[in-house]
């Protein structure tokens, strides 16, 4: 079962993330080359971007639900029909709101959301049920504004895929036949849950700044599936209009046999005109099997593929509607019913294909998006780990094909090589930022494993010590690159990212300087902390409000109010400034400042060593996240053609 | 005893209700200046929440239940203090100025104010402290030596003296605790201090007009005299929050109006965590702790931003909770 299975619900609206951002560069981390303006807000390493005083809320704004799904395939949005429809989503009430972080300023591909709570209740705050989100990070990053977003500043949209777990249903719940119908149907009071994002305000216009739009679904969990992505079918973009970039990059959908339905997930990957989320595609849009395997991938000298129409079967039209209605109450999933047996047989090993018509040519149609070569799926469950020195984490992965698990596969994973080092210039007037993956035996993991009867396999990854290799950032990122043997060349491969943390031994009777670089690194980094709170310079000022220290940087990383929010430390660091709190000494020895900051590795790849093209389309990503890369103009007539 | 819980139910909405001003005035005083100044409101603010969850003890203990997350709980601002105490002294919310503090927060802490109270009906009470001797002699008369309540729904923290609050099981834990409040608020009727040697509200607010330590002076009358540190207040250092900020003086759907929205809704996050607390599940209270964090800074970041057609001032929290869910 997943998010687009039935009973499922729709939610739509906006959300709130006053994420911090001067933690984005990684110089800021340098405690030696700091500076006041690093906390202002600006573009560009030598100020603190566009949210220095940031608090990592996440929150949800003005969520509704909006349709429910049965599985007898009836859709409605008709509050009289069901009393889920048009109640509120909302966040915690009564504890903190949730937190969206990143793992590391050289990992920023991956927000995730933290102790996110969601809840649905009635206007007069009758509870219909309430979960906890498990922890998960974005994926299927993607363009999907038009306009080159120049009212919010981010083009890009990406997908959160978990379950909530620990629900509670209320009362009322019980006057909803659909709401019934899912706590029946899903097993271990677990919900499938995703959330598309994206028109998200890095600009103070429109009264949105640090919002954006979001599309919800809620389905129901069966044991043993995956949590951080869901077990369906998957299409890839291969087109790349006008010598831009693809769209309907990826997105999920399901086949269902026994129901002769196929559903796919479009609010994931629909491209839309402007912020809010309108819909202005001048084509339409249908949805085929290919009788013939399609490998295509687009590059810029062949941005498109056309199919004859001979080799398509068709599935029906992509029914969507141009402005802002649809989406928001249909979140941009759409189900196929009643398709013919022939066609669902078909569909059992061939690909679906998103197509549409090319102007003037009725004999061929040109692709937009198509499912993964040969139907091809693995994915890693824990794609985000934080791993202390003589750790072992698991990473379980799952593989499919057409949507079934997949036996006998092999799957690889890789430690990128060593990026390196970016030296003091003009583009980089701050401090030298240090590499990342090396050194390369700081983890040592199973680079190849086999899946089993029902299409799982795990690895395990394990801390060796490792000692500030990135000087001043604790730790080092590794990035690994997993696969399948065969690689979808309009996917490529996906990440697993491990942030090793420095050996660190708890010291039982910490003074001050042995925890100061930490403090210090924090106050510079989090300035709603350090000019709010207490200024974490001054081990006086920390004394003075101890008790709350101890509360914070005691609470488990499950917990909403832990501390640090990054949740970024090291058990022995983290337990050594609780030591310290619980018996502040405000004195500074040799020893604490000898061992700081001592790398004992070096780079083993000379500056000047090119990126890997996944590095390198991974750093370009990053800027675009950051909306530090200039905006695309507008583009209008997206797939006229 | 039922007699007695609205009697706790209007000590409870009495501590609240000065709980808003006073932090009003607290975030408005720009982070890490006057510093001093800060710190003697800080500490008053944390005793009162102190007292009510004091009385929301008592009440548990009694057998009732505090009634925290209903719009009726929350005051209006600018208006009379619950049971028009104070003499039906006006309360709003302002930023800091020793004015505010010398006219409003004295007034209410004042030992010797009598209270004007809203229904005739209702017994009337010559001072807080009497409306509390009053709760007190109920309790003495009424209760039985072992109180009722749940046990399990008394709410006690690390972040406050235990001997100060601490479950209220007995008949004698109810009186004692009505004590600290009444000396906390007051002093004792021969001294600015309690019986611990610590000033009271009313003491510690007259050293903000003072500007000057309150200290034991063998010389002076009662022992002590404001002759101690001075006490640095710049009024330059306060962020100039428009009295009284209600959502409605702002545009909906503008920035600044989502930003009072937000504030709104974690105070009524706050109220539901504190209901849940005070009803049944104390370990809850750990939760509203980093509510109240999230308040604060929500604040002072509205106190720094300026109150768009309104020239010369910033915005300010408005506490407003109407019943109407936020969304």
């Amino acid at each position: 079962m997943s998010y687009l299975h039935t009973p499922r619900l729709v939610f739509t609206g906006d959300f709130l993330s006053d994420v911090s951002t001067v933690n984005n560069d990684p110089a800021h981390y340098n405690n030696q080359t700091f500076i006041p303006d690093f906390q202002k807000p600006g573009q560009g390493s030598t100020n603190g971007w566009w949210n220095p005083e940031g608090g990592a809320i996440f929150d949800f704004r003005h969520c509704l639900v909006k349709q429910i799904s049965f599985p007898d395939g009836k859709n409605t949005a008709d509050p009289a029909a069901d009393i889920a429809i048009g109640q509120i989503v909302m966040g915690s009430e009564g504890r903190p709101t949730g937190k969206m972080v990143d793992i590391d300023p050289d990992a920023q591909m991956y927000s995730a959301l933290w102790c996110v709570q969601i809840t649905i209740c009635t206007a007069d705050n009758e509870l219909l049920f309430q979960g906890d989100l498990e922890t998960t990070s974005f994926r299927d990053i993607q363009m999907r504004q038009t306009d080159g977003a120049p009212n919010n500043g981010q083009a890009l949209g990406a997908t959160w895929t978990s379950v909530l777990k620990n629900i509670t249903w209320g009362a009322k719940a019980n006057q909803s036949r659909f709401l019934s119908l899912l706590r029946n149907t899903t097993q271990e009071n677990k919900l499938s849950v995703n959330m598309n994002a994206f028109g998200y305000y890095y600009a103070h216009n429109d009264g949105r700044f640090s919002m954006g739009r979001i599309l919800g679904s809620i389905g129901p969990y069966f044991s043993n599936e995956p949590i951080t992505f869901a077990p369906t079918r998957r299409m890839y973009g291969v087109y790349i209009p006008k010598g831009r970039t693809t769209y309907f990059s990826t997105c999920n959908f399901l086949v269902e046999q026994e129901a002769r339905r196929v559903t796919i997930d479009l609010g994931a990957c629909l491209p839309v005109v402007n912020s809010i989320g309108t819909i202005d595609l001048g084509v339409p849009l249908y949805l085929a099997i290919c009788k013939s395997s399609l490998s295509f991938a687009p590059d810029a000298k062949n941005p498109a593929c056309y199919v004859p129409l001979q080799e398509l079967v068709e599935i029906g039209e992509v029914k969507y509607v141009n402005g802002n209605d649809w989406i928001s109450i249909t979140g941009g999933v759409i189900s196929f019913d009643n398709i013919p047996y022939e066609r669902m047989k078909l569909l059992e090993d061939h690909q679906l294909v998103l197509v549409t018509p090319v102007q003037g040519q009725s004999d061929r149609f040109l692709v937009i998006a198509r499912e993964a070569v040969d139907g091809l799926v693995a994915r890693a469950e824990e794609f985000v780990l934080r791993i202390d020195c003589h750790e072992t984490k698991k990473v379980k992965f799952h593989a499919y094909q057409w949507g079934r698990p997949l036996s006998g596969a092999t799957i690889t994973t890789k430690m990128q090589p060593p990026t390196p080092d970016t030296p003091l210039g003009p583009q980089n007037p701050i401090s030298i930022i240090y590499g990342n993956n090396f050194p390369q035996d700081g983890l040592s993991y199973d680079s190849s494993v086999t899946t089993g009867s029902d299409g799982t396999a795990e690895i395990f990854i394990h801390g060796n010590p490792i000692h500030s290799p990135r000087h001043y950032i604790d730790g080092q990122i590794y990035m690994f690159d997993y696969s399948l043997n065969s690689v979808d060349p309009a996917f490529g491969t996906e990440n697993i990212i491990v942030h090793l943390r420095d050996e660190f031994e708890t010291i039982q009777n910490p003074v001050w300087g042995d925890i100061q670089p930490i403090m210090i690194q924090y106050g510079n980094l989090y300035p709603i902390m350090s000019r709010y709170i207490a200024t974490f310079a001054d081990p006086e000022a920390l004394i003075e409000k101890k008790n709350i220290f101890i509360f914070a940087f005691s609470r488990s990383i499950e917990d909403t109010m832990h501390m640090p929010v990054t949740r970024d430390l090291s058990e022995g660091k983290r337990q050594t400034i609780l030591n310290w709190f619980n018996n502040p000494v405000v004195r500074t020895d040799e020893k604490s400042v000898s061992h700081q900051l001592t790398s004992r590795h070096s780079n083993p790849t000379p500056s000047d060593t090119p990126l890997t093209d996944n590095q390198r389309k991974y750093k370009e990503a990053v800027k675009a996240k950051n909306g530090s890369l200039p905006a695309f103009p507008a583009i209008e007539n997206l797939f006229e053609n | 005893m039922e007699d007695l819980y609205p009697m706790l139910q209007n000590a409870i909405e009495l501590e609240h209700s000065t709980i808003p001003p006073y932090l009003t005035a607290l975030f408005s005083i720009r982070p890490g200046t006057s510093t001093e100044a800060r710190k003697i409101v800080h500490s008053i603010v944390i005793e009162e929440m102190m007292h009510m969850t004091i009385a929301a003890n008592i009440l548990n203990a009694i057998g009732g239940k505090p009634q925290i997350n209903n719009p009726r709980f929350v005051p209006v601002y600018p208006g009379p203090l619950p049971m028009g105490i104070a003499q039906g002294l006006i309360v709003g919310l302002e930023k800091y100025s020793l004015d505010v503090v010398k006219k409003v927060f004295m007034e209410i802490e004042e030992p010797e104010n009598p209270l004007v109270l809203k229904s005739v009906e209702a017994p009337t009470y010559a001072t807080i402290g009497q409306f509390y001797l009053a709760i007190q002699k109920k309790i003495e008369e009424i209760a039985p030596y072992d109180l009722p309540g749940n046990k399990a729904f008394q709410v006690t923290s690390s972040f406050f003296d235990s001997a100060l609050l601490f479950p209220i099981y007995t008949k004698t834990d109810a009186i004692n605790a009505i004590d600290i409040i009444v000396e906390q608020g007051e002093g004792t009727s021969i001294s600015p201090v309690d019986q611990d040697g610590e000033i009271a509200h009313y003491y510690r607010f007259e050293e903000l007009v003072r500007q000057r330590k309150l200290i034991q002076d063998d010389h002076a009358p009662h022992g002590y005299s404001f002759t101690g540190e001075p006490i640095v207040y710049n009024p330059a250092d306060v962020n100039p929050m428009y009295p009284n900020t209600k959502i409605n003086m702002l545009q909906p759907g503008t920035e600044e109006w989502y930003n009072l929205a937000h504030f709104n809704k974690s105070y009524f996050s706050l109220l539901s965590g504190l209901h849940k607390t005070f009803n049944g599940e104390p370990a809850e209270l750990n939760n509203t702790i980093g509510i109240m964090y999230d308040l604060k800074l929500i604040a002072e970041k509205l106190g720094a931003t300026p109150f768009p057609g309104r020239a010369g001032y910033t915005i300010g929290p408005s506490f407003e909770f109407n019943g109407q869910l936020p969304v």
